[in-house]
């Protein structure tokens, strides 16, 4: 079986559709994205008589046609951000009350994941292409159900699927972050959250844990290492370990044939904790490319027989 | 939630989300900069080449190679910030110019040539250390051992062992070595600044000839120096400017120490802002900058106090001793102004301290010899092209075991041979002119880049960068390009540098006929066990 990972594609319209195709260019049986989903930015455009104003990137666009804001809608939308078309008063508005601009990234969000979704039914032949979804920490809980509730794509948190006699676990939760995200927790909580789904799995010689966080210290949670100012220390080239001990000792003790991470974008690696292969493709979403693992698992001898990591 | 706003109306609302950080300080860049390209370590020796251009000026030649750097520092923010990962232009041309390609250049620019690098900077370390400071305390036989074979071969030994330490430290614990050694380094500068600012001509000739008499045992060593070099058919220019054309024709031997702010460009990992180009390209250009002024003040203050025809005939005389000349030099270890310097203090401990003290520069730097190797080595198994035990990295003392022996045995070899083979060291410049070959396809990488990756070109902060309309960092590019293909073309058909001749054209050969075999093995390796290596950096179609 031909597996396709990717995760972490923060709402990159770009990527997305590229993972919506990536069954067929890679000829893969299944794909999986393995959470944070959804963007981290929102541009408002603002509309005015007859044309409408954008800053880009430090540069201010006055849009006087439909097609000129259709082409900088999905400019934005590839770079990962949501567009929002507001009246000067309305961003006048968001410009001071946190819970309205909250109020509106989470309409913008879910609007867009729905969109995706239905993009999703098509390109995955309404479900014959099995495509699995679940949540990373910067992802809000509001998703989840939006997921959840569409034909062509199977949610994944929290449960155990089958996959053709491979067992996949998921968890978007991770540690503590700097950032204090939506769904992460301290690692006392997580290693039960992780022992309840591996109760579930029925040989570990067949399982593949899908986990947002990687293994600590496993050159798969190389992030920068921060000051107390979230500055990067050294110009970002000193790099320190910052992924989970709880999934560590959850890969060492129950040893899956396979685990699956993201979270930590710059750090595309693999390593071989015991029998289990982690692997983390790293996330380049920014620059509209698709990082993802085309593995290929051997059904009789129960291991991954081929992989690789992919620019796509 | 967080806004950026352009006069007070919010442009772009952030939410509370992983990796959105503040900006770096661009101090601890420019000191990596600064340190790359090292004013003590690199540009002191290189300088000492001087009479391979006789007529050529060091003053002049440093400083157009500094105003010409700058651009490739402008082609290399614009790189950095449009795709900033760890491994540099490895990443860079394997995504915008191929695989193959991606993979030879970086192959041979980043790790295979770094191997006779680590000679050079063994030498470095045995005439800016240990012969020096063996003469100062005393020993002058055991200095002069330093210079000989299997002298220099030991301290290799040593620079390697202290550059795989320093990788396998990691560069959290280095950066913080590093740091201090540039602090320490500058105070050091510093002290030899002032030696020479207060100190005649005259009394430096007069320390001069008692110290080399003390400790060489050399009478009259200041004036044996010059009229020594006479003899040897070598005529200093006097101090000043021209001829440029001369002056143009040392630019090649410059780029030995100035070709490399962009050194930390395979370090960055994912950070990006806004306002990052400046960040980036200030960072490099400031560390380049610092070094061009250390230069100038620094052969200003020779040729005030020294005498820029004794610094040149001290140096001319050396060389021509070194390889068969038949006047030998009047001081008989390597003429390192260091230590002339600290000779104006008539007091060993002072003249030790002040070895010592200048030494930091080159263990500031050490570490720079293998940092990169091991990302582009762990980049390159990740892509599958080497096995994946070379990105293997011990449980115990996260040390990359496998891609430091990939590093360090063929690093011991190559000393060994450049230690015992004199034709082998005139090949120093090969070691610039491979990694100059990896840079000029970045440099191409980078003019092609709004063609190649439209996309990718308008989404980075370096496609705004403009004046009267027309983006820089391509066009820097193109600059960066001739200054690439002007040296490319001097070491290469002039003999002056060393590098034309048929047995270093043969090395250089080896490492590319090397990156390419493995290069091919992996694909068809890999194609037998059923891996398609060509899917590593395809595009997947977006509609």
């Amino acid at each position: 079986m031909k597996i396709f990972f990717a995760t972490d594609i923060h709402g990159s319209e770009v990527c997305w559709r590229k993972f919506l195709n990536s069954a067929a260019f890679y000829k893969a049986d299944l794909v999986v994205l393995g959470g944070d989903v959804t963007g981290k930015a929102m541009v408002p455009i603002t509309a005015h008589s007859g044309y409408w104003e954008v800053t880009l990137r430090g540069e201010t666009l006055r849009l006087d046609s439909k097609s000129e804001l259709d082409d900088i809608i999905t400019r934005i939308r590839n770079s990962g951000f949501y567009p929002a078309i507001v009246s000067p008063d309305e961003l006048a508005h968001l410009g001071g009350n946190e819970a309205a601009v909250g109020e509106r990234f989470e309409q913008e969000m879910i609007s867009s994941l729905d969109r995706w979704l239905d993009m999703a039914d098509g390109k995955l032949h309404g479900g014959d292409i099995p495509c699995i979804l679940n949540g990373g920490n910067d992802d809000i809980f509001e998703i989840d159900n939006v997921i959840e509730s569409s034909p062509c794509v199977s949610f994944a948190e929290g449960k155990l699927l089958d996959l053709d006699g491979f067992s996949l676990v998921s968890m978007g939760w991770t540690n503590p972050t700097p950032w204090n995200t939506y769904r992460e927790a301290p690692e006392e909580e997580l290693a039960p959250k992780i022992e309840a789904l591996a109760a579930l799995v029925p040989d570990m010689g067949r399982a593949i844990f899908n986990f947002h966080a990687p293994p600590y210290g496993t050159g798969l949670d190389e992030a920068p290492a921060l000051d107390d100012n979230l500055r990067p220390m050294h110009g970002g080239a000193v790099m320190k370990p910052v992924g989970s001990k709880a999934v560590r000792d959850a890969i060492v003790k129950h040893q899956p044939m396979l685990s699956v991470h993201g979270h930590i974008h710059e750090s595309r690696a693999i390593k071989r904790l015991g029998r289990t292969m982690a692997i983390n493709p790293g996330s380049v979403y920014g620059d509209g490319v698709l990082q993802g693992a085309v593995l290929e698992l051997d059904k009789k001898k129960a291991k991954v027989s081929r992989y690789l990591l992919v620019n796509g | 939630m967080a806004t950026e706003s352009v006069s007070g109306t919010p442009t772009l609302f952030l939410r509370n989300a992983t990796g959105l950080v503040r900006g770096w300080s661009v101090r601890d860049s420019m000191i990596y900069a600064c340190l790359s390209t090292n004013v003590v370590t690199l540009g002191i020796y290189e300088f000492s080449y001087q009479s391979f251009i006789p007529k050529g000026q060091l003053l002049t030649s440093v400083l157009i190679s500094a105003v010409w750097v700058s651009f490739l520092v402008i082609a290399y923010a614009g790189l950095i910030v449009t795709i900033p990962r760890a491994g540099g232009d490895y990443v860079w041309q394997t995504r915008i110019l191929g695989s193959g390609l991606g993979f030879v250049m970086a192959a041979t620019g980043w790790w295979f040539i770094l191997w006779l690098w680590a000679p050079i900077y063994g030498n470095i370390l045995s005439v800016e250390l240990f012969q020096p400071l063996w003469a100062t305390l005393g020993d002058p036989s055991g200095a002069t051992w330093f210079a000989s074979k299997t002298g220099i071969f030991v301290v290799c030994l040593i620079t390697i062992a202290v550059a795989g330490f320093l990788v396998s430290l990691g560069m959290a614990g280095y950066a913080r070595i590093q740091k201090y050694c540039f602090y320490a380094g500058l105070i050091g500068f510093a002290v030899v600044v002032i030696l020479l600012l207060v100190s005649s001509k005259s009394s430096f000739i007069s320390s001069f000839d008692t110290e080399a008499h003390k400790i060489f045992g050399v009478n009259n060593a200041y004036a044996a120096t010059t009229s020594g070099a006479a003899k040897t058919g070598y005529v200093s220019p006097a101090f000043g400017f021209g001829p440029l054309g001369a002056s143009m024709l040392l630019v090649p031997m410059m780029m030995f120490y100035l070709l490399w702010p962009n050194w930390g460009s395979t370090l960055y990992g994912e950070i990006r802002g806004a306002s990052d180009f400046k960040r980036v390209f200030t960072g490099m250009f400031s560390g380049l900058w610092i070094t061009a002024i250390l230069s100038v003040i620094f052969l200003l203050l020779v040729a005030k106090t020294f005498g820029t025809g004794f610094y040149n005939d001290s140096n001319a005389l050396y060389w021509s001793a070194y390889y068969g000349g038949k006047i030998p030099a009047a001081i008989p270890i390597w003429p390192y102004p260091v230590m002339f310097a600290g000779w104006l203090v008539h007091n060993a401990a002072f003249q030790t301290i002040l070895i010592l003290l200048m030494s930091v520069w080159f263990f500031g730097w050490v570490g720079t010899l293998f940092l990169s190797s091991t990302r582009v080595i762990f980049a390159a198994a990740f892509d599958r092209v080497l096995p994946d035990r070379a990105a293997e990295v011990s449980e115990k003392r996260n040390v990359p075991f496998y891609s430091l022996i990939l590093m360090l045995l063929p690093a011991v070899a190559l000393s060994a041979v450049y230690a015992y083979s004199l034709k082998f060291e005139t090949y120093t410049l090969d070691a610039t002119l491979v990694i100059a070959v990896t840079y000029l396809f970045s440099a191409i990488a980078v003019v092609i880049l709004p063609w190649r990756k439209p996309e990718l070109w308008r989404a980075s902060p370096a496609s705004r960068f403009k004046v009267a309309g027309v983006p820089v960092v391509p066009v820097a590019g193109v600059i960066t390009i001739g200054l690439l293909g002007y040296n490319l073309y001097e070491w290469l058909s002039n003999d002056a540098y060393g590098v034309n001749n048929h047995d270093s054209l043969i090395f250089m050969g080896i490492l590319y006929v090397l990156a390419i075999a493995v290069y091919v093995t992996a694909r068809l390796v890999r194609r037998r066990q059923g891996i398609d290596l060509g899917l590593v950096n395809k595009e997947i179609p977006v509609e």
